[in-house]
């Protein structure tokens, strides 16, 4: 019984992060940065929302709109920065501590702003309860479920079937060749940050709903998220999904046979022995 | 380049000193960071106390100014920041918190003779870290004991413990099993959660497993929201816990009914809390309570130490305390040692009140 | 005097891990986020070993550091079979797993709780208590450092470092032992971490996990890039600018409720305009 709840509860905070994951994983793959700030467009975005919310915005409006400031935000970060670092040739350590600091600056602004206090989004519905057998879910984590699982649906058929996903995959695999084809790999930046931006709000939003908002609350699922974007192979959408919801149903399962203090350590015990012996990840992306 | 840096920090820093008439202490608090949650309460409750005594006219003629340091809980910051307002500012006393940093900078106090209070953490290393270091709030064991003794009292003997993974929960985990079980109870589980996240779930879905009388919860923040997931659970078990659950935002939770906790005797008139509301917008929480009462301790002692026309030094002011020994403000504190005590209450949170169950001495 | 004491001495110590940083990153290309975490286990094995009075603080030093050596080696062994953005993520994960051990393993590390009360470090029967003793300690710690440092960087070694650097497949078709360079130079940057972690201990009288976090691994790898990665002056500069932010950010006058936060904000904006304007650092070579 207990083993079906953590099950469930896994695949629940699983959905969320492998959004998080594959909305990472869109940007590596294509841009080569380690977009650290994401975690902050993450942050942010689920405050618009709040705000939004407060002022008696629907929470469909509040949501379609902090995602569209999310990919607003995502968008300015790659061609103003990003694109200014690269014209200046910096290499990926430099763009890496920019980024950091991008985030530094976002996550103080929140808490500027917001306070550092923990807040909750005024919806009572969200922590209502349906019971499903042995197992009570809120709405929030219903509609997390279907929502990211949408999302990882939408983000599989935009990749593979519409043309600016092609566009995107070409540029990703070799932003040369795409250059000389005319795709124009700058402006595709912009394009796939944005995208991944406006994914990256969905979980920004859904988690905070159900959890509390805190301004310095981004890193850890990035972090988490990021070593499933390599776990599953970096290129692969389905992979680094899976590779989430596999870690945090095994982070949630693991408390079956052992206290829950070494439940983080041993996740990552288990990557570093897996980077040693499978860094290409468990899906190769193509 | 090292010397033009250090020596404009101490041009700058020297010619910041205040003016005559004014005595200013020190807080070195986590301001940003994950521990910046607590650390800005605790900032106002000092200058909310310090707003009030400045505007009856200060302590025999004296205002009141208190310098902030944000030490990101860090006790390396705290360092630096301890020795830049004792050494640059001469500063007498210094407020902390968090027991990491406070731990840090006991050594120096002692050498020094710098007063340290401490008015939030309550790990036990605080009780004897530095004679320079007071704590307004004693360490968990006391409050741990009275609620572990009550509740094995009432046929609660099977206990499950949520606690943070951090000092402070630790420490509280630690004191509830050591009473409890001198109380005659029995601990069969026990779960972290980690500081700064909210995800309570993994950890209260296992603890529902082992089917305790009784969950007891050390954790300092995000109780509202392990509130929430507790009644998400369904079980019907009893939840108890320490002065953290008189959280407004929990108390005013359906989802907190029923819950026990001890709770410092405190008595915040409304209209104390309603002034407080409207300069600062924000509800006065337990560490806003904590650091009030802790600098309104410190503005009496330095009222004692004026009186008597002795220097305003750290080594004067912790014994004018510790002469005066019994301050009542909003917490009746009473200190018979470095660490004080204080009186606590059993409350139970019902139809979204905070009501008192049984008085304690 | 005690404040630019307290300053000179964490800058310092600072500044040998800077060293190990540069070392890694920035001279064999070892793009290490987890050089905090060694720095802990040297400071946790000193701490231990003066508290429980194993042995006095020289060969407790040397104890750490030696551990350290093996350590790091280990923990940039992953560098050998992956590369690049695979090895920082992999790097991430030691970090947060370093931290997990850290935080929970307590009866070595006391846990969250920390360990209070370390003693003061003795050196040849001198006891240094007092702030300017202890500035001796690290300045001679940090100016061997420099030395070794400065050292290697002309020897022979220092140069196969680098070509492995710009270009590790020619090196290993020229015959050079690329294996070997890279294994010394882990060993070596260890040492220095561990010896910055003993030192630190001792410095505090009190160490918990939160110094060594990937917080702390962060703000390492800024201070070498601010001052300069690959070259001495740079990771001197680099920690005693950093640590000095904070305090002359202080000095700005923000006199309201979010005036730590806006500090903290001005911090993130000068790391951009930095990356922006001087990617090379105050006085490093373009990375």
């Amino acid at each position: 019984m207990l083993a079906l709840q953590l099950l469930v509860n896994g695949l629940v905070t699983g959905c969320a992060l492998g959004v998080v994951a594959i909305s990472f994983g869109l940007i590596y793959a294509t841009t080569k940065l380690f977009h650290v700030a994401h975690a902050g467009v993450y942050t942010l975005s689920g405050y618009l929302a709040w705000s939004l919310v407060g002022h008696g915005v629907p929470a469909i409006g509040a949501m379609v709109v902090a995602m569209a400031a999310a990919a607003l935000l995502g968008g300015l970060i790659q061609g103003v920065l990003y694109a200014e670092l690269e014209r200046r040739r910096a290499t990926h350590l430099v763009v890496l501590i920019a980024s950091l600091g991008t985030l530094a600056v976002m996550q103080n602004i929140i808490a500027a702003v917001y306070t550092p206090n923990i807040l909750q989004f005024p919806l009572p519905w969200s922590s209502r309860m349906v019971s499903l057998g042995a197992v009570r879910l809120t709405w929030t984590q219903i509609l997390t479920v279907v929502l990211c699982l949408s999302a990882f649906a939408g983000i599989m058929w935009f990749s593979h079937r519409t043309i600016l996903g092609k566009q995107i995959r070409a540029v990703a695999s070799n932003p040369f060749l795409a250059e000389i084809t005319r795709l124009r790999p700058q402006r595709i930046y912009v394009t796939v940050v944005a995208i991944g931006s406006a994914v990256v709000a969905l979980p920004g939003i859904l988690v905070p709903l159900d959890l509390g908002l805190q301004p310095y609350s981004g890193i850890t699922p990035l972090l988490t998220a990021t070593i499933a974007m390599i776990a599953g192979g970096i290129g692969s959408i389905g992979g680094s999904f899976l590779v989430a919801v596999g870690i945090a149903v095994l982070q949630n399962m693991s408390l079956l046979i052992m206290p829950g203090e070494w439940s983080i350590g041993v996740t990552f015990g288990i990557f570093i022995i897996f980077m040693l012996f499978r860094p290409t990840g468990l899906f190769k992306g193509r | 380049m090292i010397r033009i840096v250090v020596a404009l920090l101490v041009v700058c820093l020297g010619s910041a000193a205040r003016a005559d008439d004014t005595v200013t202490f020190g807080a070195i608090l986590p301001l940003t960071g994950p521990g910046g949650l607590i650390g800005t309460q605790q900032k106002l409750g000092i200058q909310f106390a310090m707003d009030r005594i400045n505007a009856a006219g200060g302590v025999r003629g004296h205002k009141i100014a208190v310098i902030f340091e944000d030490n990101q809980a860090k006790p390396d910051q705290s360092i630096l920041s301890f020795n830049k307002l004792v050494d640059l500012q001469h500063l007498p006393m210094i407020f902390t918190s968090f027991s990491g940093p406070s731990l840090a900078m006991a050594p120096l106090a002692t050498r020094k003779h710098i007063l340290l209070i401490n008015a939030g953490a309550q790990a036990d290393a605080l009780a004897k870290a530095s004679p320079y270091l007071l704590n307004t709030l004693p360490t968990l064991g006391d409050e741990a004991g009275i609620l572990t003794h009550w509740l094995a009292k009432s046929g609660k003997t099977k206990a499950a413990i949520l606690f943070e993974n951090s000092a402070a929960g630790i420490s509280g985990r630690d004191n509830y099993i050591t009473t409890y079980t001198a109380a005659g109870g029995t601990v069969v589980a026990q779960e972290p959660s980690q500081f700064g996240q909210t995800d309570f779930r993994p950890a209260l879905l296992k603890l529902a497993d082992s089917h305790p009388d009784v969950m007891m919860v050390s954790i300092t923040a995000a109780v509202q929201q392990m509130a929430q997931q507790f009644a998400q659970l369904g079980v019907k078990f009893q939840v108890a816990g320490t002065t953290f659950f008189q959280d407004p935002a929990l108390i005013a939770d359906p989802a907190a009914e029923g819950f026990v906790h001890t709770q410092l005797q405190s008595k915040v008139a409304p209209e104390l809390a309603a002034e407080f509301k409207t300069n600062y917008h924000a509800e006065m929480e337990f560490f806003v309570r904590q650091y009030y009462t802790a600098s309104n301790i410190l503005f009496v002692a330095l009222d004692k130490v004026l009186a008597e026309g002795k220097p305003v030094t750290g080594e004067n002011l912790r014994d004018a305390i510790l002469t005066i020994k019994k301050f009542d403000g909003l917490v009746p504190v009473v200190f018979n040692s470095n660490t004080a005590t204080v009186p606590f209450d059993i409350r139970i949170i019902h139809d979204k009140q905070d009501q008192l169950l049984e008085e304690m001495k | 005097m005690d404040f630019l004491y307290s300053y000179i001495a964490l800058a310092e110590i600072y500044v040998l891990l800077g060293l190990s940083t540069n070392l890694l990153v920035g001279i064999a290309g070892i793009f290490t986020v987890s050089q905090a975490a060694v720095f802990g286990v040297g400071a946790y094995i000193v701490a231990y070993c003066l508290m429980h009075d194993v042995m006095g603080f020289v060969p407790a030093l040397l104890v750490a550091a030696a551990i350290c050596v093996v350590l790091n080696v280990l923990v940039t062994l992953p560098s050998l079979r992956v590369s690049g953005d695979y090895f920082v993520v992999t790097s991430f994960g030691i970090q947060l797993l370093a931290t997990a051990v850290f935080v929970n393993w307590t009866a070595g590390t006391g846990g969250a709780n920390g360990l209070p009360g370390i003693p003061s470090p003795d050196v040849f029967g001198y006891q240094l208590e007092s702030s300017h003793q202890l500035v001796l300690l690290t300045t001679v710690g940090s100016a061997l450092g420099c030395l070794a440092f400065w050292l290697i960087m002309r020897a022979p070694f220092g140069r196969l470092l680098r070509a492995i650097r710009e270009d590790e497949l020619a090196v290993a078709a020229a015959g050079k032992g690329v294996l070997r360079a890279k294994v010394s130079a882990a060993a070596l940057a260890g040492a220095f971490a561990g010896s910055a972690g003993g030192i630190y201990a001792t410095f505090l009288s009190f160490v918990d996990p939160s110094s060594f976090d990937l917080d702390a691994s962060i703000l390492l790898l800024t201070m070498v890039v601010v001052g300069g990665a690959r070259t001495l002056a740079g990771s001197v500069i680099g920690p005693f600018l950093l640590l000095a932010l904070p305090q002359v950010l202080s000095l700005i006058d923000i006199p309201t409720s979010i005036a730590a936060s806006a500090r903290q904000l001005i911090y993130g904006v000068l790391l951009i305009a930095f990356m922006l304007f001087r990617p090379q650092g105050l006085a490093g070579e373009k990375l």
